[in-house]
């Protein structure tokens, strides 16, 4: 009975911990459905006729399916390329012990850690020169760029940690190395691909400079969107703001309920051993 | 089996193609055809605009002006060893970076410790992505959202400290506070990432060390030092890696909550480098200074790989 | 361009070193291993896109475009028109909201069909965004609403079309304005040389808004008459001689913080120019400057006495306005006086119609905002000049030019001007404006009208380096304004010697930074 109460306790707590950091999402999911005043009143409104007004409102707007779609495209395809690349480089600093690699997985730790302005300088002055400038392949490339530091850190641990026994037994059986690449290796490193797709999607998700600078009208992604269409009527369209973040977010958030699992498999950067 | 079937499938396989790939498996080429994509990534969208960026920092080159771009030496890279606000901003910039990861990390690893065995807990999968929602939001809302709670008058913040009878803080436009209304949102945005980055260094421990360590009735100190620390350390410091980056590179976020403001309390070195080369678009100094945080950059990145090898090698 | 070609041979070798490396993948029928193939698709396409958007006719299409609507070359033809205007402006927002008209206009008079589209990004990021689509020849927007301070960057970069020459070829362009100022804001760069870029959009200047309700109210007259011995002002023409001093006690009068209730509002947000804009008037109108046009000379024009008296005076007022006002931009104060936080507020005139909703219509006077007392004892008011231009992207093709051209013809016809008028912008045009009954169509247009002249308001520089001298003071009077530093003559010092710097580095002024700047600190 006693060690009962102490258990329920400590669910209440970690519930409450959750829901501590969940407050401002709430009060932003909430605003959603307000009206402006309502949003803006002190002290706040916590009961109010839920109004679905701002959502018609956002869909009618022009051009607001493009950017969701632009978001969604862009973000998925560039991480897609970015898995693809890292995987095969992962398996080969794993496999070969090439004399180069640390070196590179080096570089591509370091480039991450560049202030987004700074990296971005370089690419627009080459964008400029060669017209790339708010193209789908400019943009979707160059997240793909971004995604590939961490994809390859994170694969590279899973790919050390299936035995190189299966590469063998896939070859002495007749496989080609590409057949063992994607047929033996890829199925076993499942969750450092989920984990990355996540984490890198996350973040080419809610990316907004890069997409400012070297983006442009037909490349227009949500947090763009966001910023640039947040004014309206001479006041912050707070009941823009908020239903479209809440649209936006529903992706990630859903991601990270359905893959949680292999999301935290994945940060352990093929390191697992124990229960999560 | 998974791993079986595989090999399974291998061993059933029709080797039709197989003269095509043999030249292809046996050469010695194929580790490098592997890792071609990735430099190929790497040469175009790095390693040119470096070199190009290395150069364009020798000038004195504004797009604004019209004129042709100038060499001018290293007559930027004076500018910016003289120049005060670049130094504050970097300054700024680190105490920025060891605020934010130093919380973040503190209270990320307290709290993955808390949810650590909360394997029981009815609606965890739920609980955990509640926990986990502030890193998934776009900065840009985020700011535009945290201005609002922020304002003395229409904020819920002010609201709620004045039912404690707490006068109204302007927080973001407050020389006191406004770096730590700042810091406070990040914190909020990044504490979760670090208690993801925890549980996944805690899963790292193997669970029969755990149970052992439970039948030996070993002192909590003793179990994190000797078994939790060796296992757990790769993971926990490679997150505190990415936290670092990502936190020297926080841009999106003051943008939209201070503008650096009020006065420069909350200048970051990636908004004054941002304003000089896109609202000035000066790319020539603008270029002087990127280089130089690259190579801040990159001294990071190998101070916290040494320490990273380091455990790797003690562990081995 | 030896850089360019040099891109397009790497790039090319990243298109055949992916192909070579796609070239174990099509004799392996594992389904991920279709997936680099992918990766090399889009390369092509930019490839192949770069010579086509590298020529792009210029400025030319401007010359030979005449107004001939009887066969008009562009008849029975779609065109695409792109408006990059500025977000949560109501007057440019007009603009795009108008653009049906004129495709009825259009289709009636040249028979071809136009429809727009709208861009827009908050004042703050506009010029990054319009700047750096413009720096790749591309006419993603073939007209953009700019500010006028970005004419400098622009006509420099040959990105925008000269209007001075335009008028040569289009007389419907030289338009009668209501006052030499609306040239002086909006079109001309250099200053003072007459060659003009721009064509007036919307004309803008800061109003005082009053909550006539509360002045009005009878208790407020008799504390205000027992405390100050004066009447609260309620007229136009009261408020025509309300001073600084007088304003003071109007503002320490309202300002009753356990009500939630403040006297005024001015910005003084670290973001664009907000804060500069609110704070030049306290230098214009007592006698101070900020450059000299002529030589560039800054430091010992920003600098003075007088100016660093008007800063003290502007961060004086804080105590009379909401404790969040250290963040106030156009929208903040936009949410304090419609939400009854605020009894007066400075604020655009073009924001009248967000600042006078349907709640508050009847209740809120817009008037000259407050005089300085001259050492003559004279009035005098000088406030800052808002308000945008039009300008014409330059790589416009022809189709494109042509059809701005006609928009922009069309834009100063006398009826759009009214009708442009009626929905809430502010015309620049001396027809629309001096006709009767101009200033009934909007509460706030008899303030504008008033306030539009050379003698009260005035812009500030249109120099290409405007962004980055910009942001230096914004930081600089931020500074100040917020207490991180307190002496505003120190921070003048600093500011102008950080911007006498930058514009002797960009060129623009034979004038070297003063040799004292070495010692100058913002933080001293």
């Amino acid at each position: 009975m006693h060690k009962g109460f102490k258990t329920t306790l400590y669910h209440i707590i970690l519930w409450i911990v959750a829901l501590i950091f969940f407050a401002p999402v709430f009060w932003i999911i909430l605003s959603a459905f307000k009206t402006k005043d309502q949003i803006l009143s002190i002290p706040p409104k916590w009961f109010f006729t839920p109004t679905l007004a701002n959502f018609v409102d956002l869909f009618t707007r022009p051009n607001v399916g493009t950017y969701i779609r632009n978001s969604l495209l862009i973000s998925a395809i560039a991480v897609l390329i970015a898995l693809v690349v890292s995987f095969l480089a992962a398996y080969a600093f794993s496999r070969f012990k090439l004399k180069s690699t640390s070196l590179i997985m080096f570089f591509l730790l370091s480039i991450r850690m560049v202030p987004a302005a700074a990296s971005v300088i370089p690419v627009f002055l080459m964008y400029v020169a060669l017209g790339w400038k708010d193209t789908y392949p400019g943009m979707t490339l160059f997240y793909a760029m971004f995604s590939i530091p961490f994809s390859v850190w994170i694969l590279k641990g899973f790919v050390d940690g299936v035995s190189e026994r299966f590469d063998e037994t896939g070859l002495v059986n007749g496989g080609s190395r590409l057949h063992v690449l994607f047929d033996v290796v890829l199925p076993q490193v499942r969750p450092g691909l989920v984990a990355a797709f996540i984490f890198n999607m996350v973040f080419v998700w809610n990316e907004y400079m890069f997409n400012y600078i070297i983006g442009g009208k037909t490349t227009t992604t949500v947090p763009v969107a966001l910023v640039t269409w947040m004014l309206n009527q001479g006041g912050v369209d707070w009941t823009f703001m908020a239903s479209l973040t809440v649209v936006f977010m529903i992706p990630p958030i859903l991601a990270v309920y359905f893959f949680q699992k292999y999301l935290l498999i994945g940060m352990t950067f093929g390191t697992v051993r124990g229960e999560i | 089996m998974e791993n079986v079937s595989a090999l399974q499938r291998t061993a059933g396989k029709k080797p039709w193609h197989k003269k095509l790939m043999d030249g292809f498996d046996n050469s010695n080429l194929f580790p490098y055809c592997l890792i071609i994509p990735v430099l190929l990534f790497f040469i175009i969208w790095n390693l040119i605009p470096t070199l190009w960026m290395i150069g364009m920092s020798f000038y004195n080159y504004a797009f604004t002006t019209g004129a042709p771009e100038k060499f001018n030496g290293i007559s930027n890279l004076i500018d910016i060893m003289n120049n005060d606000t670049v130094w504050g901003n970097l300054g700024r910039t680190f105490t920025w970076v060891l605020a934010t990861t130093g919380i973040e990390t503190v209270l990320g690893i307290l709290l993955a410790f808390l949810f650590w065995n909360s394997a029981k807990l009815p609606g965890r999968r739920l609980a955990l992505t509640l926990l986990f929602t502030p890193m998934l939001i776009a900065p840009a809302s985020v700011g535009a959202f945290f201005k609002l709670l922020y304002e003395p008058d229409f904020g819920v913040i002010n609201y709620l400290l004045s039912l404690f009878g707490i006068a109204k803080i302007n927080f973001l436009g407050d020389l006191k506070w406004a770096f730590p209304a700042v810091t406070l949102v990040d914190v909020w945005m990044w504490t979760p990432f670090m208690i993801l980055i925890t549980l996944a260094a805690l899963g790292s421990v193997p669970k029969a060390e755990l149970e052992a360590a439970e039948i030996d009735r070993l002192p909590w100190t003793k179990r994190l030092v000797h078994i939790i620390w060796p296992y757990g350390k790769f993971v926990l410091m490679l997150g505190i890696l990415l936290r670092t980056i990502d936190s020297f590179k926080t841009m999106d976020l003051i943008f939209m909550l201070t503008r650096g403001g009020p006065g420069n309390t909350t200048e970051l070195v990636a908004i004054g480098l941002y304003r000089k080369a896109f609202e000035g678009f000066t790319m020539g100094w603008s270029s002087t200074l990127a280089v130089i945080l690259l190579f801040i950059a990159i001294a990071f990145t190998s101070v916290y790989l040494y320490i990273l090898n380091l455990s790797n090698a003690e562990k081995e | 361009m030896n850089k360019q070609n040099l891109f397009k041979i790497a790039g090319l070798i990243m298109v055949f070193s992916m192909l070579l490396t796609a070239c174990g993948t099509p004799a392996t029928p594992a389904p991920a291993a279709a997936e680099p193939a992918k990766a090399v698709e889009p390369t092509k396409a930019p490839e192949a896109a770069a010579p086509a958007e590298a020529a792009k006719p210029t400025e030319a299409a401007a010359a030979e475009a005449a107004p001939a609507a009887a066969d008009h070359p562009l008849k029975g033809q779609k065109i695409e028109m792109s408006i990059l205007g500025i977000g949560g402006w109501v007057p440019s927002r007009l603009g795009v909201d108008m653009s049906p008209l004129f495709a009825e206009y259009a289709k009636k008079n040249y028979g071809y069909d136009v429809t727009f589209t709208f861009q827009e990004a908050p004042f703050s990021d506009l010029f990054q965004k319009a700047n750096a689509s413009l720096l790749t020849k591309s006419q993603e927007y073939n007209i953009i609403i700019s500010d006028s301070q970005w004419l400098g960057a622009f006509a420099e970069e040959k990105a925008i079309v000269n209007i001075s020459d335009l008028i040569k070829t289009n007389p419907e362009f030289d338009v009668k304005w209501v006052s030499p100022v609306v040239a002086d804001a909006y079109q001309v760069y250099p200053d003072g040389s007459g060659i003009k870029w721009g064509l007036p959009e919307e004309g803008d200047v800061v109003v005082l808004y009053v909550r006539q309700d509360m002045f009005s109210d009878p208790k407020n007259i008799a504390d205000y008459k027992a405390k100050y011995n004066a009447d609260l002002p309620q007229t136009f023409e009261d408020w025509e001689k309300v001073d600084m001093d007088t304003f003071k006690n109007i503002s320490e009068f309202f300002t009753r913080k356990d009500q939630g209730l403040y006297g005024t509002a001015y910005q003084y947000s670290k973001v664009y120019d907000f804060m500069t804009m609110f704070l030049y008037p306290f230098m214009f109108s007592t006698g101070g400057d900020i450059w000299d046009p002529k030589d560039g000379k800054i430091f010992g024009i920003l600098n003075s006495d007088i100016n660093a008296k008007a800063m003290e005076a502007n961060r004086e007022m804080l105590k009379y306005q909401p404790e969040g006002a250290l963040q106030y931009d156009i929208a903040a104060i936009v949410d304090a006086f419609t939400q009854g936080k605020v009894a007066t507020a400075f604020q655009w005139a073009a924001e009248g119609s967000a600042m006078i909703p349907d709640a508050l219509k009847g209740k809120v006077l817009v008037v000259p905002p407050p005089a300085f007392k001259q050492a003559d004892g004279s009035l005098k008011r000088v406030y800052s000049v808002g308000g945008q231009p039009w300008v014409i992207n330059a790589y416009n093709d022809d189709a494109h030019m042509r059809v701005a051209l006609d928009f922009l013809k069309w834009w100063y016809l006398p009826e759009t001007q009214l009708e442009y008028a009626k929905r809430g912008g502010n015309p620049t045009d001396a027809a629309t404006v001096n006709a009767a009954g101009f200033e009934d169509i909007q509460p706030w247009f008899k303030a504008y009208k008033y306030m539009m002249t050379s003698e009260h308001t005035r812009d500030f520089w249109h120099e290409p380096t405007y962004s980055t001298m910009l942001s230096t003071q914004q930081e600089g009077f931020t500074a100040y304004a917020s207490g991180q530093v307190n002496d505003a003559k120190n921070t003048l010092d600093w500011i102008a010697c950080e911007q006498q710097k930058i514009q002797f580095e960009a060129g623009r002024t034979k004038i070297e930074p003063d040799a004292s700047c070495k010692n100058i600190k913002l933080d001293k």
